[in-house]
């Protein structure tokens, strides 16, 4: 009798093989936690490098202590967000700094499991630049729908070559300007600029395409070849 | 100065934090014929602004996206560092010792009793981590002025991607319907509203409306029968005036139905005020 594959086992199930040995079930589990791990570490500070190390520590954590995860309690999903933020914070407290943002979107979103109530967004958000408060109730369609949007815009990112994605990675995840990103990579200014509005225009393909003609009209600029003036 | 010569000028801009403002409200040559040409140019204009809201919004996703690589750097990491484990406890396992768990990893719980009240009264888990994220966001909102600005920001980023998702699924309608708003007093502002009325959900948005003033809102409605019926408040993230809800009236309206936006009273229950946007079904 052969085994079930890991990527068909539940996350308990695979936490139990991880907890046996199974590098192959962490690899599972990476597949699916880890960029929402990644997200959850980004949003509490800006430096990439920090998220990376925070990831890594949050999966050698679930390796080191599988045996102790109990399914019953709550989601791994809600288990390693509070690995993962904990590391973070405690990594920028011994650097001497803040987290920089409020962490509201993983406060609805699937990294915290179904731990916090949805009220607890409102309250939140309620706090912020919305006028008149009411936050939004997402539904399940809803969350799948953005999920859907970001997936879309994170293969763009992904799969854009690779010269195009390292200049607006740094531009926009480490706040690096186009001169800083031509002299840390040692290209010509030319060459950054030409290669980030390359990676822009991917980008904005996908908010045209994804979300509409509405919201294409209402997010991305009109190319002028598209134009009626 | 053409229109792709500015248009690159504020794509490139746009990427840098604060870089439009710098570019639209420097000094230089440059910044000066720039600005000259987005004084007569409203397609430039709009693309200005139609930047300044989707910058937020990528540069989220390419924060919190993680490099292609970090996965098997990070299984690299665990095969290295990670505890040595039966059956994988064989000679080709780094002979590395455990290293003791994180500080601050907290410890799942195993307590029979502790999850039996968790079980039984899930409450109580929920106004823990409600007070739980009351605490840090409250702690985080008033740590800085900047992190107040960062929050807002978020705040709004999420309120447009709420939008955004409400119109594509709405749009995935087979039935949908579509109605342009527009301005009853020659003003810039202009709207969209989709529903459907096979499923009567309703999204509604307009852009450059100005704030209603105090003790005042703005209310979208639906004329049925020569009535207003009350379709919502509009809340505002960033520029945008938004709506997103159910609305059994749409299952069944006539052509020529109107639509309106109106400024009204806080809780009150008049729709009377001529409506800022109006649009025909």
């Amino acid at each position: 009798m052969t085994s079930p594959a890991p990527g068909t086992l539940d996350d308990a199930a695979l936490v139990r093989e991880v907890a046996d040995g199974s590098h192959d079930a962490l690899a599972v589990l990476y597949d699916r936690h880890g960029d929402a791990v990644f997200a959850s570490a980004s949003r509490l500070t800006s430096d990439r490098g920090l998220a990376e190390e925070v990831v890594q520590e949050t999966f050698l954590a679930l390796w080191n202590r599988a045996d102790t995860f109990d399914p019953t309690i709550g989601s791994l999903a809600a288990w390693l967000h509070t690995i993962a933020r904990n590391r973070t914070v405690d990594r920028l407290r011994a650097a001497g700094r803040r987290p920089t943002l409020v962490p509201l979107s993983s406060a609805a979103s699937p990294e915290h499991g179904e731990d916090v109530p949805a009220d607890a967004l409102e309250r939140v958000m309620a706090s912020g630049s919305i006028v008149a408060g009411a936050a939004p109730v997402r539904s399940p369609e809803m969350e799948l729908a953005l999920s859907e949007l970001r997936s879309a815009l994170q293969d763009a990112l992904i799969e854009m070559p690779e010269a195009e994605r390292t200049v607006i990675v740094l531009a926009y995840g480490e706040d690096l300007s186009q001169s800083e990103i031509a002299e840390r990579l040692g290209w010509p200014l030319g060459t950054v600029k030409t290669r980030t509005r390359r990676a822009l225009a991917r980008m904005r393909q996908v908010l045209g395409s994804g979300v509409g003609p509405e919201f294409a009209r209402y997010l991305a600029p009109v190319r002028r070849a598209d134009r009626d003036d | 100065m053409d229109h792709d010569e500015v248009l690159e000028q504020l794509e490139l801009a746009a990427v840098e934090p604060g870089g439009l403002d710098r570019l639209t409200a420097g000094d230089t040559a440059e910044a000066a014929a720039i600005a000259g040409h987005l004084a007569g140019c409203p397609a430039c204009a709009t693309d200005l602004e139609r930047l300044r809201r989707s910058v937020p919004i990528l540069r989220d996703v390419i924060r919190t996206t993680p490099s292609p690589e970090l996965r098997d750097r990070t299984l690299a990491f665990v095969r290295e560092h990670g505890v040595a484990r039966v059956p994988q406890a064989a000679p080709t396992v780094s002979a590395a010792p455990a290293r003791p768990a994180p500080a601050g990893v907290p410890q799942p719980v195993a307590n029979a009793r502790s999850s039996m009240v968790m079980r039984t009264m899930p409450w109580v888990a929920a106004i823990a981590a409600a007070v739980l994220i009351s605490v840090v966001a409250t702690t985080a909102i008033v740590t800085t002025a900047v992190d107040s600005r960062l929050t807002a920001q978020e705040d709004s980023i999420r309120a447009l991607e709420y939008v955004t998702v409400s119109t594509i699924a709405i749009t995935g309608e087979p039935d949908v319907e579509r109605v342009a708003l527009e301005s009853t007093a020659g003003a810039a502002s202009e709207g969209t509203l989709m529903f459907s009325p096979s499923t009567t959900e309703l999204v509604v948005v307009a852009d450059g409306l100005t704030e209603p003033p105090s003790a005042q809102e703005y209310r979208c409605w639906v004329e049925v029968g020569g009535e207003r019926v009350n379709v919502g408040k509009m809340f505002f993230a960033d520029e945008l005036a938004y709506w997103v809800g159910d609305v059994p009236a749409v299952a069944s309206l006539p052509a020529g139905s109107t639509f309106g936006v109106s400024v009204a009273d806080v809780g009150g229950a008049s729709l009377d005020a001529d409506p800022v946007l109006v649009g025909r079904l």
